[in-house]
C-alpha cells in the first residue's frame, strides 16, 4: 500500500470512519509493513499527547446568554407591543377614508348620470323636499302663502 | 440528536434557565477551546461563545443534524471566518508597519517555544501544540477539530463545507508536517522505547 493512502486510512482508522473490508485489509498491512506500523504508533502518540486542558468559563456566562435570549425575545415583543396600536390607528384611518369616498361617490354620481341622461343641469338640493314641506306648513298655520326665502 | 441534549433543551425551552447551563457545561471545554484557539484573546472567545449558543438557540428549529456539538462548531466556525474577514479588512498581516517595510506578521512573535518553554519541552504535547500554531488556518482547524473535539472527518467537513477527501487531505499534510517538526522527538521516544 502506498504512504498517501496508508496514511489516510490511519486517520480514518483512528475516527472509527473506515469501512470493516477497509479495516481488514489495513489490518493485514499492518502485519506485513513495519513502515506502516511505525506510521501508526507515531499517530497514535500524536493523539495521545495532546493537552486537552479544562477550560473555566466565566461564571456569569450563562446568565448572560438566558439575558440575551430574553432581551432578544422582549424587544421583539416590544416592537410588535407598539406597532400594534399604530397598525389599528392606521386601519381606521383607511376604513374612514375609503368611507368617505365612497360616500362622495355615491352622492356626486346621480347628478352626474342625469346631467349625462337628460343633457340639463338639473338642481338637485337634498333639503329641498323639507324646505318645501316647511313652505307648505307655515302656510297651512298662517292661511296666507309665504314665501319662505322672504322669511 | 443525544437524547440528554434533547432533554435538557425541551427544558430550557419550557423557562428552565439552569437546563441551558447543563448543556453549556456539557460542551464547554471543546467549544470554547476552539474558540479560545482562534480568535483574538479571552474576552473576544467569551463575546464569540455567548454567540454561539444564542445563534443555536434561536435557530433551533432549523437544526437537522445528528451531533449538536458538530451544529456549535459550525456555527463557531462561521462566526470566526466573518469576525476575521472583517479584521482582514482593517489591516493585512503583509501591511507594513514600520519603517523598514517589514510585514506584521513577520514582527510578531514566534509560535515556537521559547526558551521558558523548552526547559519543559520534554512534554510532547507543548511541542505538538507550537507546531501546530505553525500550520495554515484549514489544515490547523482540521487537526484541532480531530485532535481536540474527537469530531470525525464527516463532521469536519461539514464544518468547514468541504469534502470528507478534502478535509482528510488537510489532516494527512498537517500530521505530515508535525512529524517532520517533531522528527526529534520521535527518534528520542523511539530510542527509549516509548
Amino acid at each position: 500500500m502506498k504512504t498517501g493512502k496508508l496514511e489516510r486510512w490511519l486517520l480514518l482508522e483512528q475516527s472509527g470512519e473506515l469501512s470493516p473490508r477497509q479495516s481488514q485489509r489495513l489490518k493485514r498491512e499492518l502485519v506485513a509493513s513495519e513502515e506502516s506500523r511505525r506510521l501508526r504508533s507515531e499517530l497514535n502518540l500524536m493523539s495521545n499527547s495532546i493537552n486537552k486542558p479544562e477550560v473555566e468559563l466565566s461564571p456569569w456566562i450563562v446568565a448572560r446568554i438566558v439575558a440575551r435570549l430574553r432581551g432578544e425575545s422582549r424587544s421583539a415583543f416590544n416592537f410588535y407591543k407598539l406597532l400594534k396600536p399604530a397598525l389599528a390607528l392606521a386601519a381606521g384611518l383607511t376604513v374612514t377614508v375609503s368611507l368617505l369616498n365612497f360616500h362622495g361617490e355615491q352622492t356626486s354620481s346621480a347628478p352626474d348620470a342625469i346631467v349625462a341622461a337628460t343633457g340639463v343641469d338639473v338642481w338637485d338640493d337634498p333639503f329641498d323636499k323639507d324646505l318645501c314641506k316647511l313652505e307648505n306648513l307655515i302656510a297651512s298655520i298662517s292661511g296666507d302663502p309665504v314665501d319662505i326665502m322672504e322669511m | 440528536m443525544d437524547q440528554e441534549d434533547a432533554q435538557l433543551l425541551a427544558a430550557y425551552l419550557e423557562g428552565d434557565a439552569e437546563a441551558l447551563g447543563g448543556l453549556v457545561q456539557k460542551y464547554k471545554r471543546p467549544l470554547f477551546g476552539f474558540i479560545l484557539r482562534f480568535s483574538d484573546g479571552r474576552e473576544e472567545a467569551d463575546e464569540i461563545f455567548q454567540e454561539v449558543w444564542v445563534r443555536a438557540i434561536k435557530n433551533m428549529n432549523r437544526y437537522c443534524h445528528k451531533n449538536l456539538l458538530s451544529w456549535l462548531f459550525r456555527i463557531a466556525h462561521n462566526l470566526m471566518i466573518d469576525r476575521a474577514r472583517r479584521r482582514k479588512s482593517v489591516f493585512s498581516l503583509d501591511t507594513s508597519v514600520n519603517e523598514d517595510g517589514m510585514p506584521l506578521s513577520e514582527q510578531l512573535p514566534s509560535a515556537r517555544l521559547g526558551p521558558d518553554d523548552e526547559t519543559g519541552g520534554r512534554d510532547l504535547g507543548l511541542r505538538i501544540e507550537a507546531a501546530a500554531a505553525l500550520l495554515p488556518i484549514e489544515q490547523r482547524e482540521v487537526f484541532w477539530l480531530r485532535m481536540h473535539a474527537d469530531l470525525s472527518f464527516k463532521e469536519i467537513a461539514k464544518i468547514q463545507k468541504c469534502s470528507i477527501n478534502t478535509a482528510l487531505a488537510r489532516m494527512q499534510y498537517a500530521v505530515s508536517k508535525l512529524r517532520k517538526e517533531l522528527a526529534c522527538e520521535y527518534h528520542e521516544l523511539r530510542e527509549a522505547g516509548i
